[in-house]
């Protein structure tokens, strides 16, 4: 495994942070930005760069590839050479990502740098620089790497000496399970599961979903002391499909009696994610038949004419209890598009993104079986506009889950005492309405 | 210890002064600020002595921004790295382990010469440490000093220690010990002219195996990763083990890192070849789909890398993902690297079961903004049509309705598939020819002009005004394109051959035209051609002219099966990723003492197992060359064509001509009719220069030689870029 590297870029495409490159020549890392930049150059969104560059190197003898990801305005770029996959380089991108978000709260330019000593001390401990992720679980992570704190910052302004409190553990790794840190102890014993669904759909123009996914996904915040293990059944685990889960849970106990049984890591992390198919998935060809009811209806209507176009879009939850939250419908209006001239009624706003040339309706709250409606039109200075075929909607719905999951019980033991449980349910939407 | 005699003033001046105070929180500080400029760029190396004062500290933070400054200055001041090197000992002696380990890291990572002969006894003890956050980093550091010094590791017997550390109680510490030896093993296998018999080669034997299947469900990702490569060397001619390690491994697939899962179908898929049991090697192609399909729920770049191997993996086994067309449905928001992943992948899925769905999904493609996705979507429902004969017709359809949309790179597009649907199904959609011929001042690009002049031009007899359309591109001949002009060419020539009462004059008018104006060698040279067929023989012109085509298809594979095979053993690779093998593009990346480039290789034969299955496909690609020349013969059911071709190589010139050192084109050409001639047991005249022309049109003329097989034609001609498309067009357009 090859990953030579990792370097930060911000917004104008400048390095903020990097590994030393040791075993490679200074140029190395430079070639890679270039790649990167050359490649964003070329595109009109920057998310169409391909997610893996190759990168020719300065002979013939130095090839490599360049994976990279974005986030919150910064670009991570991992240079590898050897075959080895590119997605070992992606996942780790991805990881390190999470680790910055877990110990700056926020990611950014400004964030990284103020606190750069701590993000070069978590690039030392989770990249090897023979090119092996080290230590990415948090858990294990804030006994070498002290995350950057209110009480630090005062106490060293203050001229504390406070190397007695950075050796927060003085026998790290010394837990038996890799995950969890051992010792922890809790005041009160708590831990919450967040059953969070998602719902990805495309609608065709019929209004019959053409294809239409519910991803799952528990996630988990625990706070309970020592080392309890725990026992999780589902009333319905037959809706459960194509799960995957976390390291801590027993595999072979979950394909026996489909059981999660767990010794938990502290603090978040998510448990285990699914696919939820209706018809329990027996005959995927009938998926027309099986398929998870959309929480709304959408009514577009869109005319073309020469110099612009106008949209009358109806919107109407289905739900009969619940209220959507949220709720945001997105047009891309085409080259050339301006002079947006639209009303709403029913609730809600209307803007209009001349970067982007995205129309955008966004409403806080739409109560249950209720009607909204935006309409309106746009001129374009380009003749005949084309404007993108399909209207994005996203929005939330709490307190309800598509595949009614239900947690039967959670059973504790190799701990005395009786946490407290919490569980909530919360779903996402995002359709695409073709028109 | 030399001090610099820097100025008195300045920024790193006082950055010196704080590092020399008194005060300890001032000199942390200094320290951070240091390293500040550093990452800047500034150059600091100045303050070397300065920084190197406060490197016995008890504050940890501390000593980890020491370590980091020396990391960095250790290439361009080694000889300054030494004065480190009794801290690195001594703290490689500290009770806590984090310093420990610490110590051992960075003494690793310097890369220094002069250090390393201190590092061997510090790693010894480390090796033994009781902790194993530090024995799992002393391991890793054997690699690195195996990278440096061989020797050194050898005669320390490091690598028997790593060899028990297999054994070792904690999984974190297998695992880094296996990707430690794997480190090594490839280390080794870069170099040339290794012993098989070397000790540092890492070679999976049973017992280790064992070893490894336990420490796989409890290490973490990474480790995983590194464990599951080592078992996807690991060779055995027992079914029953390789069954074994395909059920061990296959709960990875619920991990949800993709990697690992990309890891986990690569071992599966290596081990998969020696099972023969039918029901097994269905039920693991079966437990495979879910987690492909999960991937396609991550981030796109995941995806991406998700779909190419998907696409590998879907042309050795079809059937994976049969009823999963939908998932690859693109989404209006998806980057385009992922849509044009996804089309390709659902032309792959497509039958006749779901083909209805897949056409009304690529129609709506085809209305949307982006122009490349637009293209391709019209590419995808030509191949389509020539991969499912029963729905050609509503492809054909579907085209129609895109055509009438009357977006000029709709029109086009489509147009250029259309001349392949009529190829793969001729004589079936003439009707709808008066369609197409009304769009003709719509099309400014070659490929589609030249694809509607095909059109006339083989449809020539049912259309009643085909000389006039032809007549208007003869009249701007000189101005169109080199492929519109071949195929102007051709197609008058056609015209002329079926009837030859309307066309006379214009079949005068672009020979002459052709010969005298035209720059371009190829285009003089077929009509040079023709006008001497037509003149000396119009019954071998029509033979060769109007000469029956070989069907196209469309390819199940677009590698070929050798490479396919040795491209399935490297899931998740870069390889997979391009679907090239690793050689073709990856170098060597780095500098120093040349550390791994390659994907580790297990013993020498497996090295050449490689090497084999390369030549096997530049030879393929060879024989699909030839091949390619005989495909107009041979469609005659003459050995003629084949016979051609093998004497081809045997005459001098023709010997240029591969060698592309012929100054003379027109020479070689008539030197192959001699050669061709030669042979006494060709059965008939006309085929015979056919086999010599086809030769001679490809390569005496300069254009490329094609490397696609025959049975890609079709493919090739749908699917590739232009640039590998126009010899075959021009090939059989000559015909």
């Amino acid at each position: 495994m090859a990953i030579d590297g990792l370097i930060v870029l911000d917004n104008a495409g400048r390095p903020i942070v990097q590994t030393s490159f040791q075993s490679t020549s200074p140029a190395y890392p430079l070639i890679h930005i270039d790649a990167y930049s050359n490649a964003l150059a070329k595109v009109s969104r920057p998310e169409d760069v391909d997610p893996v560059l190759y990168v020719a190197g300065i002979d013939d003898t130095k090839r490599s590839a360049c994976c990279h990801v974005g986030c919150g305005g910064l670009r991570l770029l991992c240079p590898v050479s050897g075959d080895i996959d590119p997605l070992f380089a992606l996942a780790f991108l991805r990881t390190f990502i999470d680790i910055l978000q877990e110990y700056l709260g926020h990611v950014s330019a400004s964030t990284l740098r103020d606190n750069f000593d701590v993000v070069y001390q978590l690039l030392e401990e989770t990249l090897d620089s023979g090119g092996h992720p080290l230590t990415t679980s948090t858990n294990a992570l804030r006994d070498i790497v002290i995350p950057p704190s209110l009480l630090n910052k005062l106490l060293s302004v203050a001229g504390a000496n406070i190397s007695s409190l950075s050796a927060a553990s003085s026998n790290p790794f010394a837990s038996p399970i890799p995950w969890r840190k051992a010792n922890v102890r809790y005041n009160s014993n708590e831990i919450y599961f967040d059953v969070v669904e998602e719902l990805r759909a495309v609608v065709g123009r019929n209004g019959v979903s053409l294809s239409n996914d519910v991803l799952g996904k528990v996630d988990t915040n625990c706070k309970l002391s020592g080392t309890p293990d725990m026992l999780l059944t589902f009333t319905n685990s037959k809706v459960l499909t194509d799960c995957s889960f976390h390291p801590c849970v027993r595999l072979p106990r979950w394909s026996r009696d489909k059981a999660l049984s767990f010794v938990p890591p502290d603090g978040h992390f998510i448990l285990m994610e699914y696919r939820y198919s209706p018809s329990s998935s027996a005959n995927p060809s009938t998926l027309g038949v099986h398929q998870v009811p959309v929480p709304v209806m959408v009514k577009p209507s869109v005319v073309i004419n020469e110099s612009g176009g106008t949209i009358d879009v109806t919107v109407t939850s289905r739900l009969t209890t619940r209220a959507i939250e949220d709720f945001s419908l997105e047009l891309y209006l085409g080259q050339g598009a301006g002079a947006p001239n639209f009303m709403v009624s029913g609730g809600g706003s209307w803007a209009f993104d001349p970067r982007s040339l995205t129309l955008r309706w966004e409403m806080a709250n739409m109560p249950a079986s209720s009607s909204h409606s935006l309409r309106g039109s746009w001129s374009s200075s380009v003749p005949h506009p084309r404007p993108a075929r399909a209207f994005r909607t996203k929005f939330a719905i709490q307190q309800h889950t598509f595949s009614a999951l239900k947690i039967d019980q959670l059973r504790v033991s190799g701990e005395q005492y009786k946490p407290y449980k919490g569980v909530r349910g919360r779903s996402l939407v995002d359709i695409e309405w073709r028109w | 210890m030399s001090f610099r005699a820097g100025p008195r003033k300045g920024e790193n001046y006082e950055l010196s002064q704080d590092l020399n105070s008194e005060y300890r929180d001032k000199r942390k500080d200094a320290i951070k600020r240091v390293i500040a400029s550093m990452t800047v760029g500034k150059d600091v190396s100045g303050l070397f002595p300065d920084v190197l004062k406060n490197m016995q500290t008890e504050d940890l933070e501390q000593k980890k921004l020491v370590y980091l400054y020396l990391m960095n200055y250790a290439k361009t001041q080694p000889e300054l790295v030494i004065l480190a090197v009794n801290t690195f000992v001594k703290d490689s002696d500290d009770p806590n382990p984090l310093v420990r380990a610490l110590a051992i890291r960075t003494m690793g990572m310097l890369r220094a010469e002069k250090i390393i002969d201190y590092v061997s006894d510090p790693l010894q003890k480390c090796l033994r440490d009781d902790n194993p956050y530090v024995r799992k980093t002393a391991a890793l550091c054997v690699a690195k000093l195996y990278d440096l010094k061989p020797e050194l590791v050898l005669e320390n017997g490091f690598l028997e220690q790593l060899h028990d550390m297999i054994s070792d109680s904690n999984p974190m510490v297998v695992a880094n010990t296996v990707a430690a030896l794997s480190d090594i093993h490839e280390t080794l296998t870069s170099q040339p002219g290794y012993s098989p018999d070397d000790p540092a080669l890492f070679s999976v034997t049973t017992n280790i195996l064992n070893k490894l299947l336990i420490a796989l469900n409890e290490c973490s990702e990474w480790g995983r990763v590194g464990i599951l490569g080592a078992l996807a060397r690991y060779k055995t001619d027992d079914e029953k083990e390789r069954e074994h390690i395909c059920e061990r491994v296959i709960p990875q697939f619920q991990h949800v890192n993709g990697a690992v899962v990309l890891a986990a179908v690569k071992v599966i898929m290596i081990h998969m070849r020696g099972i023969r049991r039918e029901d097994l090697l269905k039920q693991f192609i079966r437990k495979m789909a879910p987690p492909l399909v999960t991937l396609l729920s991550s981030p796109p770049e995941v995806q991406w890398v998700a779909l190419r191997n998907i696409n590998l993996l879907l042309q050795k086994r079809s059937d994976l993902l049969q009823n999963e067309m939908r998932v690859f449905f693109c989404k209006y928001n998806d980057p385009l690297y992922v849509k044009v992943e996804k089309l390709d992948i659902m032309v792959r899925l497509a039958s006749d079961n779901n083909v209805d769905a897949l056409l009304s999904e690529l129609k709506e493609y085809a209305s949307e903004v982006d122009v490349d996705f637009v293209r391709k979507s019209i590419k995808a429902i030509g191949q389509t049509a020539i991969k499912i004969d029963s729905a050609a017709e509503r492809c054909v359809n579907v085209l129609l309705d895109l055509i009438g949309t009357r977006v000029s790179y709709v029109v086009q597009e489509a147009m250029v598939v259309i001349k392949d649907i009529f190829r793969k199904y001729p004589a079936t959609y003439e009707g709808i020819i008066p369609t197409l011929c009304a769009n003709l001042d719509e099309l400014d690009e070659p490929e589609a002009k030249a694809a509607l002049i095909w059109i006339i031009g083989e449809y020539a007899s049912r259309i009643d005004n085909a000389d006039e359309l032809l007549s208007m591109f003869v009249d701007t001949f000189t101005e169109e394109s080199y492929p519109v002009q071949l195929q102007t060419l051709t197609a008058v020539v056609k015209l002329f051959l079926k009837k030859p009462d309307v066309s006379q004059g214009l079949v005068q008018q672009i020979l002459n035209t052709a010969t005298k104006d035209c720059d371009s060698p190829d285009v003089r040279d077929r009509a040079y051609i023709y006008w001497r067929l037509l003149s000396s023989d119009p019954a071998a012109a029509k033979g060769v002219v109007l000469a029956q085509r070989p069907p196209i298809s469309l390819s199940r594979t677009t590698v070929s099966p050798a490479l396919l095979d040795e491209l399935l053993s490297e899931i998740g690779t870069l390889a997979s990723v391009y679907h090239k093998p690793a050689e073709t593009f990856i170098g060597r990346g780095r500098v120093g003492a040349d550390s791994v480039q390659r994907k580790g290789q297990d013993l020498v034969d497996d090295r050449s197992d490689t090497q084999k299955a390369l030549q096997t496909v530049a030879a393929g690609q060879q024989s699909e060359n030839l091949l390619d020349f005989d495909d107009v013969p041979a469609s005659d059911s003459q050995p003629s064509g084949l016979a051609a071709t093998t004497i081809i190589p045997q005459t001098p010139a023709a010997a240029n001509l591969l060698a592309g050192t012929s100054a003379n084109p027109l020479d070689d050409l008539v030197s192959i009719f001699g050669g061709g001639g030669g042979m006494t047991d060709t059965p008939s005249a006309p085929q015979n220069p056919l086999g010599g022309l086809s030769f001679g049109g490809d390569n005496g003329f300069g254009s490329p030689i094609t490397s696609a097989p025959p049975s890609q034609l079709g493919a090739s001609s749908v699917a590739s870029p232009i640039q590998t498309q126009k010899p075959q067009d021009d090939l059989l357009g000559l015909f």
